[in-house]
Formats: C-alpha cells, sequence, structure tokens
C-alpha cells in the first residue's frame, strides 16, 4: 500500500509537470494495452515430454509467414551441438540437454516468449508498441515502435530480437503467442502441432493446478517446482522439469516484476512528448545501470549454464 | 527554457523513481482468486473421509464415476480414472494382433501396430500397463477410450490421443534409434495406397518375435576374495529346469536389447552391458527367489563353476529314461525340494522285482533277501535307512549294506 501510495504520488507529480507543459497531446496514444485477465491463457511445457522433434519450430514459422523450409529438415539433430535463442526468423527454438541419468533421453526444451504477467517489455516500452492483452499474449505493434531496443534490455528472458540488418523499418520480432489465431479461436500454432502434446495450451489458473497435479502423482520425474508461476512475477507459459531449471537454460530470476522504473515516467510524460535524443540515451544508460546492477546482483548468486 | 524545467523535472523524478524500486505493478496485480468450494449435501465424517481419499488419489469421484452418488451395484464408473489400478491381465494371445491406428486426421497414412509382439514383449518389462497405464477394473481399455481426439478442449488432465500415442511409442523408441522422425512409423498419404496398407497389414499380422538370443553361461567376478565368482548357466535354468523367460525377466528396459548399437552387430548381440549401480538386494532377486534357503557358498565359489551335474549334486547318476524326463516329475513343483520317493513312479516295486543295485548300491548276500521296509523304514526312502532294527553297531553311510556301484560320470546334455 505503501509502495502504491508512493508511485501514485510521483505519478501524479509527473503528470503534473508535463501536463501543464505538453497540452494538445493524446494520452491514448501511447497508453498500452496492458490487461491481466482472470481468465488469461498459458501454455505449460512439461520438459519430460518434449523429444526436440521440432515440429514447433516448423509450426511457427510457417503461422508467421516465416520461409519455414521442408519439415524433413528438421529432423537433423546436430543444431543441438550449439545453444539457440530465438531470433528474427525464428520466435521459438528447441535445445537439448543432456540427461546423466538416462543418456538416452537427453532433455530438451522449448524456448520462446514467456509472455509475462507483468511484462517488463510492456513498462520498457516509450510508445505503447507492445500490449499484453486479454488471453495473456504479450504483442509486439509495428505502427508504433520508434526501434529504441528498450524492450531488448528490458526483457529478463532476452526474447525480443531487432532486425538489426534492416535499414528500412526494422521490427522487433519475437513470439506473439499467436495472437491472430487465437482471435480466430485457433491454438497457438506449435501446441497444435506438437505430436507429444509436450505443450499444454489451457488457462493459467488450470495449467497450475495440473502441473501440481503432475508432480504429486510422479515425484520422482519432475523437481517440485513450477518455473514461470512467480518468476518476475508470473509468466504465461510454465515449464515442468526433472532436475533445476538453470542447468536446462533457464534463468534464474526472483519473483518481483522487473522494476517498473521507466514505465510511469514514460507513459506518464512521454504520452504527451517527443523528447530529445540526449534525454534517450540518459535513460537508456540509466536502465543499463540498473540492469546491470541486477544482473551482475543475479551473477553473484547463481551459476548460469 | 520550458524545455529545460521539464528536463530537470524528468531528471529528478527519474532519479528517485531508480533509487526506490518499485515492485508492484497496481495495475497488472492479479485478483485474489477465490476458492470455488463444490456444494455438497454429504455429512461433516462422510466428507472427510471422501476428501482423504480424493487426495489419496490426487483425484476427485467425478474423475471415476459418471454421477455423484455411485452404489454398489452401478458404481457409473468413467472408462478411465487417473490412478493406476489395472486388476484384470491379459495373456498376449488375447489382445489383438494388430492395431490400425487410423483415427487422427493428417497427412499421415494409417500406423500399423504389431500389439502381440509389443504384448509379448511386454511380458519382459512390467505387462500391460507399461502401456495401458490407467484403467478400472474392467477389460483393458483401448487408448482413445480415454484419450479424446480433440487437441483444443476443456479437460487437460490426459493428453488427447495424438499425443498419448506418440508419448507410448517414442518414449521407448527413440531410446534405441536415436532419432524421433515422423517417418519411423508413418508413411506420407500420398505415397500409401490401399495395396500398400493390405501388404502391411498382412506382413505385421503374420510377423514374429525373433527368437531371443540368449547366453550360456554368465560369470559374475565379485570384489570380494572369498567366494570371487559366481557362475550362471543360463541355458541350463531355462532348458533344463524348464524355468520361464518372464519369471526372472520381469522388468526389463526394452533397451536391453533393442539398442542401434547392439543390432549393429548383427546376429551377434552382446550381453556386455553397461554396468549399472545396483543394490547388493538387486543383485540377488532373481536368484534369491528360487535359491532362498542355500547358503552363499552355493553360488560364490573361489572358481568358475561347472555345469550342473546330477550325479556330483545328487550322488546318483542319471541314466536311461531318468535322463530324458524333466527335473520336476521327481522333484515335484519345486527344484530343490527332493522327492527321493521312487516309489511315487515305480509304484510295483518290491523284494524280488527291484534290482536294488541302480540306487548305487549293490547289496550284499545277507541284505539281498530282506525286506525294503526293514532297512527304509514305512517304505520312505526319501529319509536315509536304518540298521539299528538288526545292528546295534551299523550306522549308515558309515556302513553299507553292500558295495558300492563304481559311477561313471555321464553328464547331460
Ligand atoms: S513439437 Fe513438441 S515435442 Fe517437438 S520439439 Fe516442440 S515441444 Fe518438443
Ligand atoms: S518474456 Fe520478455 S518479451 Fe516476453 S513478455 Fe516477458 S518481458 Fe516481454
Ligand atoms: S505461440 Fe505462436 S508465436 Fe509463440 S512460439 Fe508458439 S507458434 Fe510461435
Amino acid at each position: 500500500m505503501k509502495e502504491i501510495s508512493r508511485r501514485s504520488f510521483l505519478t501524479s507529480i509527473g503528470a503534473a509537470a508535463t501536463g501543464s507543459l505538453a497540452i494538445s497531446a493524446n494520452q491514448a496514444l501511447s497508453q498500452p494495452t496492458n490487461i491481466l485477465s482472470e481468465d488469461r491463457r498459458g501454455v505449460l511445457v512439461d520438459t519430460s515430454n518434449c523429444v526436440g522433434c521440432r515440429s514447433c519450430e516448423w509450426a511457427c514459422k510457417n503461422a508467421h509467414g516465416i520461409d519455414a523450409g521442408d519439415i524433413e529438415s528438421y529432423k537433423d539433430r546436430s543444431v543441438f551441438n550449439n545453444m539457440r535463442r530465438p531470433g528474427i526468423d525464428s520466435y521459438t527454438v528447441v535445445n537439448e540437454f543432456s540427461n546423466e541419468k538416462n543418456p538416452l533421453l537427453p532433455i530438451d526444451v522449448k524456448v520462446q516468449c514467456m509472455h509475462c504477467d507483468k511484462p517488463a517489455c510492456v513498462s520498457a516500452c516509450i510508445v505503447g508498441a507492445i500490449n499484453k492483452h486479454e488471453d495473456g499474449s504479450v504483442v509486439w505493434d509495428t505502427d508504433k515502435c520508434i526501434g529504441c531496443r528498450y524492450c531488448m534490455v528490458a526483457c529478463q528472458f532476452q526474447i525480443p530480437v531487432f532486425e538489426f540488418e534492416k535499414a528500412i523499418q526494422p521490427e522487433i520480432r519475437k513470439c506473439d503467442f499467436c495472437y491472430e489465431r487465437f482471435k480466430k479461436g485457433k491454438l497457438p500454432a506449435c501446441v497444435e502441432i506438437c505430436p507429444l502434446e509436450a505443450l499444454t495450451y489451457g488457462p493459467r489458473n488450470e495449467l497450475i493446478k495440473l502441473a501440481r497435479q503432475k508432480i504429486k502423482r510422479n515425484p520422482e520425474k519432475y523437481i517440485n517446482y513450477i518455473y514461470g508461476e512467480k518468476e518476475v512475477g508470473g509468466t504465461s507459459w510454465l515449464y515442468l522439469a526433472s532436475r533445476d531449471f538453470q542447468s536446462i537454460g533457464l534463468p534464474k530470476l526472483n519473483n518481483k516484476p522487473a522494476p517498473g522504473v521507466s514505465e510511469s515516467i514514460q507513459h506518464g510524460i512521454f504520452a504527451y512528448f517527443v523528447p530529445p535524443v540526449a534525454l534517450y540515451s540518459w535513460l537508456g544508460a540509466m536502465m543499463w545501470i540498473t540492469k546491470r546492477k541486477e544482473e551482475v546482483k543475479q551473477e553473484k548468486e547463481i551459476d548460469y549454464v | 527554457m520550458k524545455k529545460f524545467y521539464l528536463i530537470v523535472i524528468i531528471l529528478a523524478i527519474a532519479t528517485v523513481g531508480l533509487s526506490s524500486k518499485w515492485q508492484d505493478n497496481k495495475d497488472a496485480k492479479p485478483q485474489k482468486k477465490s476458492v470455488s468450494k463444490a456444494k455438497t449435501t454429504k455429512t461433516g465424517k462422510e466428507k472427510s473421509n471422501q476428501q482423504k481419499m480424493m487426495k489419496k488419489l490426487y483425484t476427485n469421484c467425478k474423475t471415476c464415476h459418471t454421477y455423484e452418488y455411485p452404489t454398489k451395484s452401478d458404481p457409473a464408473l468413467v472408462n478411465c480414472p487417473r490412478s493406476k489400478m489395472i486388476s484384470v491381465f491379459h495373456r498376449p494371445e488375447e489382445g489383438p494382433i494388430i492395431v490400425k491406428m487410423n483415427d487422427i486426421y493428417g497427412k499421415y497414412g494409417p500406423v500399423i501396430f504389431s500389439h502381440r509382439i509389443h504384448s509379448e514383449m511386454s511380458e519382459m518389462s512390467g505387462g500391460c500397463n507399461g502401456c495401458h497405464h490407467y484403467n478400472t477394473t474392467g477389460p483393458v481399455l483401448k487408448c482413445k477410450k480415454c484419450h479424446a481426439e480433440e487437441r483444443k478442449r476443456e479437460d487437460l488432465s490426459k493428453p488427447d490421443l495424438n499425443a498419448a500415442y506418440h508419448r507410448q511409442c517414442i518414449n521407448c523408441h527413440r531410446q534405441w534409434n536415436r532419432n524421433v522422425n515422423c517417418d519411423g512409423c508413418h508413411k506420407l498419404k500420398e505415397n500409401d495406397s490401399e495395396q500398400k496398407i493390405a501388404i502391411l497389414v498382412n506382413a505385421v499380422s503374420n510377423a514374429q518375435h525373433p527368437e531371443i538370443p540368449h547366453p550360456e553361461k554368465v560369470v559374475y567376478e565379485t570384489k570380494y576374495n572369498k567366494g570371487k565368482f559366481v557362475t550362471f548357466f543360463h541355458d541350463e535354468h531355462n532348458k533344463i529346469f524348464g524355468i520361464q523367460c518372464i519369471e526372472c525377466h520381469r522388468d526389463e528396459n526394452c533397451i536391453r536389447c533393442h539398442d542401434i548399437n547392439r543390432l549393429k552387430k548383427g546376429n551377434n548381440i552382446s550381453f556386455q552391458q553397461k554396468k549399472i549401480h545396483k543394490t547388493i538386494d538387486e543383485h540377488h532377486k532373481p536368484c534369491v527367489a528360487c535359491h532362498q534357503k542355500q547358503s552363499c557358498d552355493k553360488c560364490h565359489k573361489s572358481n568358475i563353476m561347472d555345469r550342473f551335474n546330477h550325479t556330483i549334486t545328487a550322488g546318483w547318476a542319471l541314466k536311461h529314461y531318468h535322463q530324458t524326463i524333466s527335473c520336476n516329475k521327481c522333484h515335484g513343483g519345486k527344484i530343490g525340494k527332493v522327492n527321493r520317493n521312487c516309489s511315487s513312479c515305480h509304484k510295483k516295486w518290491e523284494l524280488g522285482n527291484f534290482n536294488h543295485s541302480v540306487t548305487g548300491i549293490i547289496l550284499n548276500e545277507n541284505h539281498k533277501e530282506i525286506d525294503c521296509e526293514s532297512c527304509h523304514e514305512n517304505k520312505n526312502y526319501s529319509v536315509k535307512p536304518v540298521c539299528n532294527s538288526c545292528h546295534d553297531d551299523k550306522n549308515y553311510p558309515k556302513d553299507k549294506p553292500g558295495r558300492i556301484k563304481s559311477i561313471r560320470v555321464v553328464s547331460r546334455k
């Protein structure tokens, strides 16, 4: 309660200060949609069921107009020799980790945007180009983006990627939880194709119950932890695994949402105003410093794999 | 000037903002979920019992029963309760020979699955419930009885049919062929034809599991000096003692035989296994099931043991007819439990028509003519004979009623 009042206090100062200076702008322009619906969807990724067939990678590309190539070419398991990250032409990738308990059953882990409940990318975006929708999806919107890449810096899962190669109208690219398909009543492309249903789509509340049930029934199979239930304030995508999540490439994060540092300033002030370049870089530097502090702090605590 | 003021204000606010961390985002805070409690008219005691049970099963009534108050006579069971309760075990022959999996719409043609071969193999690796994991007390159910064909569905507790099939197949198969390629089991519809499917159905229906090769002898070398070696003659246990594979091999992992590395070697399947750490109990488990009461040195020897030899082990050479009959003809159901009462088969044996020399002892003149019962009390041939009905100072086996026949050791094939 105390914190909220401090926050609203600061917001109101900001709003008051800028409000008097920039009168004509329309606030609605840059306010992002940020719905946290009770009924929001999620996906439970059961890494013990994933076999690393990479059909999801193929389906995701196909659903987003990216050249996916022949599905037969996804047989190639040599891609697992390197850790991969989502990129501009692949919103999701599957990585493989060796399993010392049974070397013949390696652990495969699909990575994509987590669709945070309190998305740092949404908070960081100055112009409200990223929105969180009623289904839980966090979607980047082409029209508004000015290419500042704050979202990339803000995301603790390092998900958004920027089309550096493109000189004109470069885009931020990331998994959009197949928002377009959702609106048509379809499942996300990756969920629909997964031959093992390692990805279970449903109301997030239900998925947490399901995950608990799975852990209870199979205590030898899973560690007693649902990754994403609490991380950075909760995420729509949840993970179950047989061993600790840092060893399968998921970062150790605390349960608090990324600091809403920029949010109040940006949404409160920049809504009315296009600031000079100097200010951008100053804010950027401050964000980088805080992020760096966080990282340094975390690095001290955690072993990244 | 205005701009300058603005920047100063922003800087001030931002600095304050950065130094204090707002962790809570008021807008995005999820509302506390109200826990909905199912309405029930049951009494308190009933309710708590029921809850206890449900907690144990991690399930609720509706998972197993179609209506709220099932009775004994009409339990209204749904097909697939989500807990292990298989009580009906079938022999492999009772199940279908093949299963034509063609329930899922898609670009692939049917998969012809040899249910018989898999169920035969499953006898050595956990039985029906290796695949038919949940079942009511009725007959074993087909996958699609429980698993919905629709992926977009309300009940998320169990995977859809597509995933159910794939989980069952891929999780084993990928361990030995190291791949998860679709074309391992599927043929594209465009490359399939009725004719080809018919040929496949026929081939799979008639397919037999190849004979399982097995070792003749396995020597375990323990780390102890005393009784260092344990020699196990696999073929004896199997062929002579007539022990069925599944009596020892119940919980084998498929990989024990099915591994790509092994298949590569062609027919010479190696039985050298990777060392798996086992506890002492696990090591002994397959043996002690039968060799319960024997002392350690029955198996743990300082040298590698020779084959089983009835003459040496029992002191009685198997010859003629006895060489051809199975062990339990004389030994009853369980090897080791010896019934030396020959008269259970040789009913007419009595003085006059019995040649005592077959027992290994050729009776001397004094003993030739006396009744069997004088030495073998109550005609019980399984206990040692007595001498004291006539002799005060004699004792078998120190003293013998004749001479020992010289024994020629004949090893059994
Ligand atoms: S499609 Fe499913 S099983 Fe295949 S890699 Fe993706 S998540 Fe794993
Ligand atoms: S994972 Fe990153 S990109 Fe995705 S919603 Fe969270 S903060 Fe945004
Ligand atoms: S939800 Fe859609 S966009 Fe995201 S990884 Fe799956 S297919 Fe790709």
